[in-house]
Protein backbone atom coordinates (compact mmCIF):
# COMPACT_ATOMS: atom_id res chain seq x y z
CA UNK A 1 0.00 0.00 0.00
CA UNK A 2 2.74 2.42 0.92
CA UNK A 3 6.48 2.28 1.06
CA UNK A 4 6.28 3.93 4.44
CA UNK A 5 3.91 1.38 5.90
CA UNK A 6 6.26 -1.50 5.14
CA UNK A 7 6.69 -4.60 7.18
CA UNK A 8 9.81 -3.58 9.07
CA UNK A 9 8.23 -0.34 10.23
CA UNK A 10 4.94 -2.00 11.11
CA UNK A 11 6.93 -4.63 12.98
CA UNK A 12 8.83 -2.11 15.09
CA UNK A 13 5.55 -0.34 15.82
CA UNK A 14 3.80 -3.54 16.88
CA UNK A 15 6.81 -4.97 18.72
CA UNK A 16 8.86 -2.07 20.01
CA UNK A 17 12.40 -3.08 20.99
CA UNK A 18 13.82 -2.00 24.35
CA UNK A 19 10.41 -0.94 25.63
CA UNK A 20 10.31 0.09 29.27
CA UNK A 21 12.48 1.86 31.81
CA UNK A 22 15.98 1.35 33.26
CA UNK A 23 16.92 0.87 36.92
CA UNK A 24 19.46 3.67 37.07
CA UNK A 25 19.68 5.60 33.84
CA UNK A 26 22.53 8.02 33.23
CA UNK A 27 20.78 9.98 30.53
CA UNK A 28 17.08 10.72 30.45
CA UNK A 29 15.76 12.13 27.20
CA UNK A 30 12.28 13.47 26.51
CA UNK A 31 10.53 15.00 23.56
CA UNK A 32 6.93 15.91 23.16
CA UNK A 33 5.15 17.51 20.26
CA UNK A 34 2.03 19.34 21.36
CA UNK A 35 0.93 19.59 17.74
CA UNK A 36 0.07 15.89 17.63
CA UNK A 37 0.49 14.67 21.20
CA UNK A 38 3.52 12.51 20.35
CA UNK A 39 5.77 11.76 23.33
CA UNK A 40 9.07 9.92 23.42
CA UNK A 41 10.97 9.08 26.62
CA UNK A 42 14.41 7.46 26.27
CA UNK A 43 16.65 6.23 29.09
CA UNK A 44 20.31 5.40 28.56
CA UNK A 45 22.77 3.62 30.84
CA UNK A 46 26.52 4.04 30.20
CA UNK A 47 29.30 1.53 30.88
CA UNK A 48 32.70 2.21 32.46
CA UNK A 49 34.01 3.60 29.19
CA UNK A 50 31.02 5.86 28.93
CA UNK A 51 29.55 3.96 26.05
CA UNK A 52 25.85 3.11 25.73
CA UNK A 53 25.32 -0.20 27.52
CA UNK A 54 21.58 -0.16 28.10
CA UNK A 55 18.70 1.64 26.40
CA UNK A 56 15.00 1.70 27.14
CA UNK A 57 12.22 3.81 25.75
CA UNK A 58 8.54 4.44 26.18
CA UNK A 59 6.25 6.70 24.28
CA UNK A 60 2.97 7.42 22.69
CA UNK A 61 2.46 8.53 19.15
CA UNK A 62 2.06 7.70 15.52
CA UNK A 63 3.60 4.70 13.86
CA UNK A 64 6.45 6.67 12.37
CA UNK A 65 7.57 8.19 15.66
CA UNK A 66 7.26 4.93 17.61
CA UNK A 67 8.95 2.77 14.97
CA UNK A 68 11.71 5.36 14.66
CA UNK A 69 12.25 5.38 18.43
CA UNK A 70 12.38 1.58 18.51
CA UNK A 71 14.99 1.41 15.73
CA UNK A 72 16.89 4.28 17.31
CA UNK A 73 17.05 2.46 20.64
CA UNK A 74 18.80 -0.47 18.98
CA UNK A 75 21.10 1.79 17.02
CA UNK A 76 22.38 3.63 20.11
CA UNK A 77 23.92 0.59 21.79
CA UNK A 78 27.70 0.64 21.95
CA UNK A 79 28.01 4.26 20.89
CA UNK A 80 30.25 6.66 22.79
CA UNK A 81 28.99 9.92 24.17
CA UNK A 82 30.81 11.73 21.42
CA UNK A 83 29.17 9.54 18.80
CA UNK A 84 25.77 10.25 20.33
CA UNK A 85 26.44 13.96 20.10
CA UNK A 86 27.32 13.67 16.44
CA UNK A 87 24.19 11.81 15.34
CA UNK A 88 22.45 13.61 12.51
CA UNK A 89 18.93 13.74 11.19
CA UNK A 90 20.07 11.79 8.15
CA UNK A 91 21.30 8.99 10.43
CA UNK A 92 17.80 8.62 11.87
CA UNK A 93 16.07 8.80 8.50
CA UNK A 94 18.47 6.16 7.16
CA UNK A 95 17.40 3.79 9.96
CA UNK A 96 13.81 3.98 8.83
CA UNK A 97 14.83 3.24 5.24
CA UNK A 98 11.52 4.52 3.91
CA UNK A 99 10.39 7.69 2.17
CA UNK A 100 9.64 10.33 4.81
CA UNK A 101 7.79 13.34 3.43
CA UNK A 102 8.05 16.79 4.97
CA UNK A 103 4.78 16.25 6.85
CA UNK A 104 6.20 13.23 8.73
CA UNK A 105 9.77 14.39 9.22
CA UNK A 106 9.16 15.65 12.73
CA UNK A 107 7.56 12.33 13.71
CA UNK A 108 10.58 10.41 12.46
CA UNK A 109 13.05 12.72 14.17
CA UNK A 110 11.35 12.79 17.57
CA UNK A 111 13.79 10.30 19.21
CA UNK A 112 16.77 12.39 18.02
CA UNK A 113 15.10 15.55 19.32
CA UNK A 114 14.69 13.76 22.66
CA UNK A 115 18.28 12.53 22.71
CA UNK A 116 19.67 16.00 22.01
CA UNK A 117 17.62 17.42 24.88
CA UNK A 118 18.84 14.59 27.13
CA UNK A 119 22.48 15.12 26.17
CA UNK A 120 22.18 18.84 26.80
CA UNK A 121 20.92 18.11 30.30
CA UNK A 122 23.66 15.50 30.92
CA UNK A 123 27.00 17.16 31.30
CA UNK B 1 -30.35 22.23 -3.66
CA UNK B 2 -26.83 22.56 -4.95
CA UNK B 3 -25.76 20.59 -7.96
CA UNK B 4 -22.37 19.56 -6.65
CA UNK B 5 -21.43 17.66 -9.78
CA UNK B 6 -21.86 20.86 -11.78
CA UNK B 7 -20.07 22.91 -9.13
CA UNK B 8 -17.10 20.54 -9.28
CA UNK B 9 -16.45 21.56 -12.88
CA UNK B 10 -15.84 25.12 -11.63
CA UNK B 11 -12.87 23.91 -9.56
CA UNK B 12 -10.01 22.79 -11.83
CA UNK B 13 -7.97 21.29 -8.99
CA UNK B 14 -10.65 18.68 -8.33
CA UNK B 15 -9.71 17.01 -11.63
CA UNK B 16 -6.23 16.13 -10.50
CA UNK B 17 -4.99 12.80 -9.29
CA UNK B 18 -3.25 12.14 -5.99
CA UNK B 19 -1.32 8.88 -5.79
CA UNK B 20 -3.01 7.89 -9.06
CA UNK B 21 -6.47 8.31 -7.56
CA UNK B 22 -9.00 11.07 -8.18
CA UNK B 23 -8.63 13.65 -5.43
CA UNK B 24 -11.22 13.70 -2.65
CA UNK B 25 -10.64 17.02 -0.92
CA UNK B 26 -11.98 17.04 2.64
CA UNK B 27 -10.00 19.87 4.20
CA UNK B 28 -12.00 22.95 3.28
CA UNK B 29 -12.31 24.00 6.93
CA UNK B 30 -8.57 24.70 6.76
CA UNK B 31 -8.74 26.36 3.35
CA UNK B 32 -11.13 25.92 0.46
CA UNK B 33 -10.34 25.37 -3.19
CA UNK B 34 -10.86 28.18 -5.71
CA UNK B 35 -13.32 28.33 -8.60
CA UNK B 36 -12.31 29.45 -12.09
CA UNK B 37 -14.27 32.69 -11.58
CA UNK B 38 -11.91 33.72 -8.78
CA UNK B 39 -8.77 32.64 -10.62
CA UNK B 40 -9.86 34.54 -13.72
CA UNK B 41 -10.80 37.70 -11.83
CA UNK B 42 -7.36 37.76 -10.25
CA UNK B 43 -5.53 37.04 -13.46
CA UNK B 44 -7.58 39.69 -15.27
CA UNK B 45 -6.70 42.21 -12.60
CA UNK B 46 -3.00 41.60 -13.17
CA UNK B 47 -3.32 41.46 -16.95
CA UNK B 48 -5.74 44.30 -17.63
CA UNK B 49 -5.60 46.98 -15.00
CA UNK B 50 -2.91 46.39 -12.42
CA UNK B 51 -1.59 49.44 -10.60
CA UNK B 52 -1.50 50.63 -7.02
CA UNK B 53 -4.86 51.76 -5.73
CA UNK B 54 -6.13 55.08 -4.31
CA UNK B 55 -4.86 58.51 -5.31
CA UNK B 56 -3.64 57.38 -8.73
CA UNK B 57 -4.63 59.99 -11.29
CA UNK B 58 -4.31 57.71 -14.26
CA UNK B 59 -6.63 55.18 -15.82
CA UNK B 60 -4.99 51.97 -14.64
CA UNK B 61 -4.96 53.05 -11.02
CA UNK B 62 -8.54 54.27 -11.23
CA UNK B 63 -9.66 50.97 -12.73
CA UNK B 64 -7.75 48.94 -10.15
CA UNK B 65 -9.20 51.06 -7.36
CA UNK B 66 -12.70 50.63 -8.73
CA UNK B 67 -12.39 46.83 -8.83
CA UNK B 68 -10.77 46.67 -5.40
CA UNK B 69 -13.34 48.94 -3.75
CA UNK B 70 -16.17 47.14 -5.55
CA UNK B 71 -15.10 44.05 -3.63
CA UNK B 72 -15.74 45.93 -0.41
CA UNK B 73 -19.28 46.73 -1.56
CA UNK B 74 -19.83 43.08 -2.39
CA UNK B 75 -18.64 41.98 1.05
CA UNK B 76 -20.79 44.63 2.75
CA UNK B 77 -23.85 43.40 0.92
CA UNK B 78 -22.93 39.73 1.51
CA UNK B 79 -22.96 40.15 5.30
CA UNK B 80 -25.65 42.88 5.26
CA UNK B 81 -23.45 45.58 6.76
CA UNK B 82 -25.14 48.96 7.05
CA UNK B 83 -22.39 50.62 5.03
CA UNK B 84 -19.13 49.88 3.22
CA UNK B 85 -17.24 51.92 5.85
CA UNK B 86 -17.87 49.07 8.27
CA UNK B 87 -15.88 46.60 6.15
CA UNK B 88 -12.15 46.72 6.93
CA UNK B 89 -9.83 44.54 4.88
CA UNK B 90 -7.22 42.66 6.92
CA UNK B 91 -4.87 39.82 6.13
CA UNK B 92 -7.16 37.14 7.55
CA UNK B 93 -9.41 36.33 10.51
CA UNK B 94 -6.44 36.20 12.85
CA UNK B 95 -5.33 39.70 11.95
CA UNK B 96 -8.90 40.99 12.25
CA UNK B 97 -9.18 39.62 15.79
CA UNK B 98 -5.74 40.99 16.69
CA UNK B 99 -6.79 44.37 15.33
CA UNK B 100 -9.70 44.52 17.75
CA UNK B 101 -7.61 43.27 20.65
CA UNK B 102 -4.87 45.78 19.92
CA UNK B 103 -7.01 48.85 19.36
CA UNK B 104 -10.41 48.48 21.00
CA UNK B 105 -9.02 46.20 23.69
CA UNK B 106 -6.15 48.44 24.76
CA UNK B 107 -8.43 51.47 24.85
CA UNK B 108 -11.24 49.86 26.83
CA UNK B 109 -9.93 47.11 29.07
CA UNK B 110 -8.12 47.41 32.37
CA UNK B 111 -7.32 45.54 35.54
CA UNK B 112 -10.27 43.54 36.82
CA UNK B 113 -12.19 43.63 33.54
CA UNK B 114 -13.12 40.30 32.05
CA UNK B 115 -13.04 38.78 28.59
CA UNK B 116 -15.38 35.84 28.00
CA UNK B 117 -14.37 33.19 25.45
CA UNK B 118 -15.58 29.62 24.97
CA UNK B 119 -13.70 26.35 25.36
CA UNK B 120 -14.20 25.58 21.67
CA UNK B 121 -12.24 28.53 20.28
CA UNK B 122 -9.51 28.34 17.68
CA UNK B 123 -6.11 29.49 18.96
CA UNK B 124 -6.53 32.71 16.99
CA UNK B 125 -9.52 33.61 19.15
CA UNK B 126 -7.64 32.77 22.36
CA UNK B 127 -4.05 33.96 22.06
CA UNK B 128 -4.75 37.62 21.08
CA UNK B 129 -6.91 37.89 24.21
CA UNK B 130 -4.24 36.27 26.37
CA UNK B 131 -1.76 38.87 25.13
CA UNK B 132 -4.27 41.63 25.82
CA UNK B 133 -5.04 40.24 29.28
CA UNK B 134 -1.34 40.09 30.15
CA UNK B 135 -0.87 43.66 29.06
CA UNK B 136 -3.95 45.19 30.67
CA UNK B 137 -4.46 43.02 33.73
CA UNK B 138 -7.85 41.90 32.45
CA UNK B 139 -8.95 38.32 33.17
CA UNK B 140 -10.12 35.54 30.86
CA UNK B 141 -13.24 33.49 31.54
CA UNK B 142 -14.40 30.50 29.50
CA UNK B 143 -17.89 29.29 28.72
CA UNK B 144 -17.49 25.51 29.02
CA UNK B 145 -18.53 22.90 26.47
CA UNK B 146 -20.53 19.76 27.21
CA UNK B 147 -19.11 16.29 26.61
CA UNK B 148 -20.96 16.16 23.31
CA UNK B 149 -19.50 19.43 22.15
CA UNK B 150 -22.21 22.00 22.77
CA UNK B 151 -21.83 25.24 24.71
CA UNK B 152 -23.14 25.11 28.27
CA UNK B 153 -25.56 27.96 27.66
CA UNK B 154 -27.09 27.70 31.13
CA UNK B 155 -23.76 28.93 32.50
CA UNK B 156 -23.70 32.05 30.34
CA UNK B 157 -25.62 34.47 32.55
CA UNK B 158 -23.43 33.85 35.59
CA UNK B 159 -20.21 34.03 33.63
CA UNK B 160 -21.15 37.35 32.03
CA UNK B 161 -20.72 39.14 35.35
CA UNK B 162 -18.06 41.85 34.96
CA UNK B 163 -17.40 40.90 31.32
CA UNK B 164 -16.56 43.74 28.94
CA UNK B 165 -15.87 41.70 25.83
CA UNK B 166 -17.27 38.41 24.56
CA UNK B 167 -15.50 36.67 21.66
CA UNK B 168 -16.77 33.37 20.30
CA UNK B 169 -16.98 31.28 17.16
CA UNK B 170 -20.10 30.87 15.03
CA UNK B 171 -19.01 27.35 14.24
CA UNK B 172 -16.34 25.17 15.82
CA UNK B 173 -13.61 24.14 13.40
CA UNK B 174 -13.20 20.86 15.31
CA UNK B 175 -16.66 19.85 16.47
CA UNK B 176 -18.62 21.47 13.68
CA UNK B 177 -20.95 22.80 16.36
CA UNK B 178 -22.99 25.77 15.19
CA UNK B 179 -23.27 28.03 18.22
CA UNK B 180 -26.46 29.94 19.18
CA UNK B 181 -24.78 33.15 18.09
CA UNK B 182 -27.80 35.43 18.17
CA UNK B 183 -28.68 34.35 21.70
CA UNK B 184 -25.10 34.85 22.95
CA UNK B 185 -24.89 38.29 21.35
CA UNK B 186 -28.19 39.35 22.94
CA UNK B 187 -27.25 38.19 26.41
CA UNK B 188 -23.75 39.61 26.21
CA UNK B 189 -24.93 43.01 25.06
CA UNK B 190 -27.67 43.06 27.70
CA UNK B 191 -24.86 42.54 30.22
CA UNK B 192 -23.04 45.53 28.74
CA UNK B 193 -20.36 43.64 26.82
CA UNK B 194 -19.05 44.26 23.33
CA UNK B 195 -19.23 41.15 21.15
CA UNK B 196 -16.80 39.85 18.54
CA UNK B 197 -17.92 36.88 16.47
CA UNK B 198 -15.26 34.67 14.90
CA UNK B 199 -16.81 33.95 11.51
CA UNK B 200 -13.86 32.06 10.00
CA UNK B 201 -15.99 28.90 9.78
CA UNK B 202 -19.42 30.53 9.87
CA UNK B 203 -19.27 33.04 7.03
CA UNK B 204 -18.13 30.59 4.32
CA UNK B 205 -20.82 28.08 5.19
CA UNK B 206 -23.88 29.84 6.63
CA UNK B 207 -26.01 32.83 5.66
CA UNK B 208 -24.81 35.73 7.83
CA UNK B 209 -26.62 39.00 8.44
CA UNK B 210 -24.70 41.18 10.88
CA UNK B 211 -27.72 43.36 11.54
CA UNK B 212 -29.86 40.40 12.51
CA UNK B 213 -26.96 38.87 14.43
CA UNK B 214 -26.39 42.21 16.16
CA UNK B 215 -22.70 41.63 16.83
CA UNK B 216 -20.25 44.51 17.23
CA UNK B 217 -17.43 42.83 15.31
CA UNK B 218 -17.26 39.95 12.86
CA UNK B 219 -13.98 38.50 11.57
CA UNK B 220 -13.51 36.14 8.62
CA UNK B 221 -11.05 35.04 5.93
CA UNK B 222 -11.39 34.95 2.15
CA UNK B 223 -9.41 31.76 1.69
CA UNK B 224 -11.97 29.57 3.44
CA UNK B 225 -14.78 30.87 1.20
CA UNK B 226 -13.40 30.22 -2.29
CA UNK B 227 -11.25 33.34 -2.24
CA UNK B 228 -7.48 33.82 -2.13
CA UNK B 229 -5.15 33.79 0.86
CA UNK B 230 -3.82 37.07 2.18
CA UNK B 231 -7.11 38.88 2.62
CA UNK B 232 -9.69 38.82 5.36
CA UNK B 233 -12.38 41.03 6.76
CA UNK B 234 -13.13 42.81 9.98
CA UNK B 235 -16.70 44.04 10.10
CA UNK B 236 -17.23 46.55 12.90
CA UNK B 237 -20.13 48.76 13.89
CA UNK B 238 -19.34 52.25 12.68
CA UNK B 239 -19.49 53.98 16.09
CA UNK B 240 -16.99 51.54 17.51
CA UNK B 241 -14.61 51.75 14.55
CA UNK B 242 -14.76 55.53 14.57
CA UNK B 243 -13.86 55.72 18.26
CA UNK B 244 -11.02 53.20 17.99
CA UNK B 245 -7.40 54.30 17.64
CA UNK B 246 -5.65 53.10 14.48
CA UNK B 247 -3.92 49.71 14.23
CA UNK B 248 -0.83 49.80 12.00
CA UNK B 249 0.62 53.14 10.97
CA UNK B 250 1.76 53.96 7.46
CA UNK B 251 0.57 55.05 4.06
CA UNK B 252 -3.14 55.04 3.18
CA UNK B 253 -4.34 55.17 6.79
CA UNK B 254 -3.47 58.88 7.21
CA UNK B 255 -5.12 62.13 6.23
CA UNK B 256 -2.26 64.50 6.99
CA UNK B 257 1.25 63.73 8.18
CA UNK B 258 3.44 66.30 9.84
CA UNK B 259 6.85 65.72 11.36
CA UNK B 260 5.57 65.17 14.88
CA UNK B 261 1.91 64.27 14.47
CA UNK B 262 -0.60 62.90 12.01
CA UNK B 263 -4.33 62.66 11.54
CA UNK B 264 -6.18 59.60 10.32
CA UNK B 265 -8.01 58.72 7.17
CA UNK B 266 -11.74 58.01 7.12
CA UNK B 267 -13.20 54.56 7.67
CA UNK B 268 -12.40 51.95 6.57
CA UNK B 269 -8.94 53.04 5.37
CA UNK B 270 -7.98 54.24 8.86
CA UNK B 271 -7.28 50.57 9.60
CA UNK B 272 -5.61 49.71 6.28
CA UNK B 273 -2.01 50.87 6.40
CA UNK B 274 0.27 50.28 3.44
CA UNK B 275 -0.44 48.98 -0.03
CA UNK B 276 -3.29 46.53 0.45
CA UNK B 277 -3.73 43.06 -1.04
CA UNK B 278 -5.26 44.58 -4.17
CA UNK B 279 -5.67 41.57 -6.39
CA UNK B 280 -6.60 39.36 -3.46
CA UNK B 281 -9.34 41.85 -2.62
CA UNK B 282 -10.62 41.58 -6.17
CA UNK B 283 -10.47 37.80 -5.82
CA UNK B 284 -12.53 37.99 -2.64
CA UNK B 285 -15.11 40.04 -4.51
CA UNK B 286 -15.32 37.32 -7.15
CA UNK B 287 -15.64 34.66 -4.44
CA UNK B 288 -18.54 36.54 -2.87
CA UNK B 289 -20.23 36.76 -6.28
CA UNK B 290 -19.72 33.04 -6.73
CA UNK B 291 -21.20 32.10 -3.34
CA UNK B 292 -24.10 34.51 -3.76
CA UNK B 293 -24.80 32.93 -7.11
CA UNK B 294 -25.22 29.61 -5.33
CA UNK B 295 -27.14 31.14 -2.43
CA UNK B 296 -25.90 30.73 1.12
CA UNK B 297 -29.11 29.00 2.21
CA UNK B 298 -28.43 26.35 -0.42
CA UNK B 299 -24.77 26.12 0.64
CA UNK B 300 -25.76 25.52 4.27
CA UNK B 301 -28.44 22.99 3.27
CA UNK B 302 -25.96 21.08 1.12
CA UNK B 303 -23.47 20.82 3.97
CA UNK B 304 -26.16 19.66 6.40
CA UNK B 305 -27.06 16.93 3.95
CA UNK B 306 -23.41 15.97 3.37
CA UNK B 307 -22.58 15.81 7.05
CA UNK B 308 -25.68 13.77 7.88
CA UNK B 309 -24.79 11.25 5.18
CA UNK B 310 -21.10 11.14 6.11
CA UNK B 311 -21.84 10.71 9.82
CA UNK B 312 -24.13 7.80 9.04
CA UNK B 313 -21.55 6.24 6.71
CA UNK B 314 -18.61 6.71 9.11
CA UNK B 315 -20.67 5.82 12.15
CA UNK B 316 -21.19 2.37 10.63
CA UNK B 317 -17.45 1.66 10.74
CA UNK B 318 -16.44 -0.41 13.74
CA UNK B 319 -14.23 1.50 16.15
CA UNK B 320 -14.90 4.92 14.67
CA UNK B 321 -15.78 7.62 17.17
CA UNK B 322 -17.06 10.99 16.02
CA UNK B 323 -16.51 13.88 18.42
CA UNK B 324 -19.09 16.62 18.71
CA UNK B 325 -22.84 16.95 18.46
CA UNK B 326 -25.39 15.19 16.23
CA UNK B 327 -25.68 16.18 12.58
CA UNK B 328 -28.53 18.62 13.12
CA UNK B 329 -26.38 20.80 15.38
CA UNK B 330 -23.33 21.08 13.16
CA UNK B 331 -21.91 22.39 9.91
CA UNK B 332 -19.80 20.40 7.48
CA UNK B 333 -17.07 19.29 9.87
CA UNK B 334 -16.50 15.80 11.27
CA UNK B 335 -13.56 15.12 13.58
CA UNK B 336 -13.02 11.54 14.60
CA UNK B 337 -10.76 8.88 16.01
CA UNK B 338 -10.56 5.40 14.53
CA UNK B 339 -9.49 2.17 16.23
CA UNK B 340 -6.68 3.84 18.17
CA UNK B 341 -4.79 4.59 14.95
CA UNK B 342 -2.84 7.81 15.37
CA UNK B 343 -4.45 10.58 13.29
CA UNK B 344 -1.13 11.22 11.51
CA UNK B 345 -1.05 7.64 10.34
CA UNK B 346 -4.70 7.84 9.34
CA UNK B 347 -4.22 11.02 7.32
CA UNK B 348 -1.15 9.54 5.66
CA UNK B 349 -2.89 6.30 4.74
CA UNK B 350 -5.97 8.17 3.48
CA UNK B 351 -3.73 10.36 1.33
CA UNK B 352 -2.42 7.25 -0.37
CA UNK B 353 -6.02 6.65 -1.46
CA UNK B 354 -6.32 10.22 -2.74
CA UNK B 355 -8.35 11.40 0.26
CA UNK B 356 -7.15 14.65 1.88
CA UNK B 357 -8.09 15.09 5.54
CA UNK B 358 -6.37 17.01 8.33
CA UNK B 359 -4.84 15.43 11.42
CA UNK B 360 -3.78 17.03 14.68
CA UNK B 361 -5.32 19.46 17.11
CA UNK B 362 -6.68 21.81 14.40
CA UNK B 363 -5.40 24.85 16.32
CA UNK B 364 -7.66 24.03 19.24
CA UNK B 365 -5.44 22.47 21.90
CA UNK B 366 -7.58 23.55 24.87
CA UNK B 367 -10.65 21.94 23.29
CA UNK B 368 -8.80 18.69 22.64
CA UNK B 369 -7.59 18.68 26.23
CA UNK B 370 -11.14 19.28 27.44
CA UNK B 371 -12.34 16.31 25.36
CA UNK B 372 -9.45 14.15 26.59
CA UNK B 373 -7.93 13.77 23.12
CA UNK B 374 -4.42 14.60 21.95
CA UNK B 375 -5.32 14.70 18.29
CA UNK B 376 -8.11 13.85 15.88
CA UNK B 377 -8.55 13.35 12.16
CA UNK B 378 -10.93 15.83 10.55
CA UNK B 379 -12.95 15.61 7.36
CA UNK B 380 -14.63 18.85 6.31
CA UNK B 381 -17.13 19.31 3.51
CA UNK B 382 -17.93 22.18 1.19
CA UNK B 383 -20.00 22.99 -1.86
CA UNK B 384 -18.02 20.71 -4.17
CA UNK B 385 -18.17 17.60 -2.01
CA UNK B 386 -20.57 14.81 -2.85
CA UNK B 387 -21.91 11.69 -1.16
CA UNK B 388 -19.38 9.84 -3.29
CA UNK B 389 -16.61 11.65 -1.41
CA UNK B 390 -17.97 10.37 1.89
CA UNK B 391 -18.05 6.87 0.40
CA UNK B 392 -14.43 7.17 -0.73
CA UNK B 393 -13.48 8.34 2.78
CA UNK B 394 -15.20 5.36 4.38
CA UNK B 395 -13.55 2.93 1.93
CA UNK B 396 -10.12 4.47 2.51
CA UNK B 397 -10.63 4.18 6.27
CA UNK B 398 -11.37 0.48 5.88
CA UNK B 399 -8.15 0.05 3.91
CA UNK B 400 -6.20 1.96 6.55
CA UNK B 401 -7.66 -0.31 9.19
CA UNK B 402 -6.53 -3.32 7.20
CA UNK B 403 -2.94 -2.01 7.01
CA UNK B 404 -2.76 -1.07 10.66
CA UNK B 405 -4.80 -4.08 11.72
CA UNK B 406 -1.84 -6.29 10.86
CA UNK B 407 0.03 -4.87 13.82
CA UNK B 408 -2.74 -5.03 16.39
Amino acid sequence: MSDLYREHILDHYANPRNWGRLEQPDIIADADDPSCGDQVHIEIGLDGERRVARVAFEGEGCMVSMASASMFSEYLKGKSLEELRQLTEDDVLALLDAPIGPGRRRCALSPLIALRAGLAAYQ
Amino acid sequence: MLDSEAIRTDFPILCRLVHDQPLVFLDSAASSQKPVAVLEAMEAAYRDCYANVHRGVYSLSEEATARYEAARDKVASFIHATSREEVVFTRNTTEAINLVAYTWGRAHLGRGDRILLTEMEHHSNIVPWQLLAQETGAGLVYLPVTDDGLLQMERLDDLLDGVKLVAFTMMSNVLGTITPARQIVEKAQAAGAVVLVDGAQGVPHLPVDVQELGCDFLAFSAHKMCGPTGIGVLYGRRELLEAMPPFLGGGDMIRRVELYRSTWNDLPWKFEAGTPAIVEGIGLGAAVDYLQGLGMDAVAAHEREMVAYAMERLGALEGLRIVGPPADRRGGVISFTFRGIHPHDLAHLLDLEGVAVRAGHHCAQPLHKRLGLSATARASFYIYNTAGDADRLAEALEKAAAVMGRVR
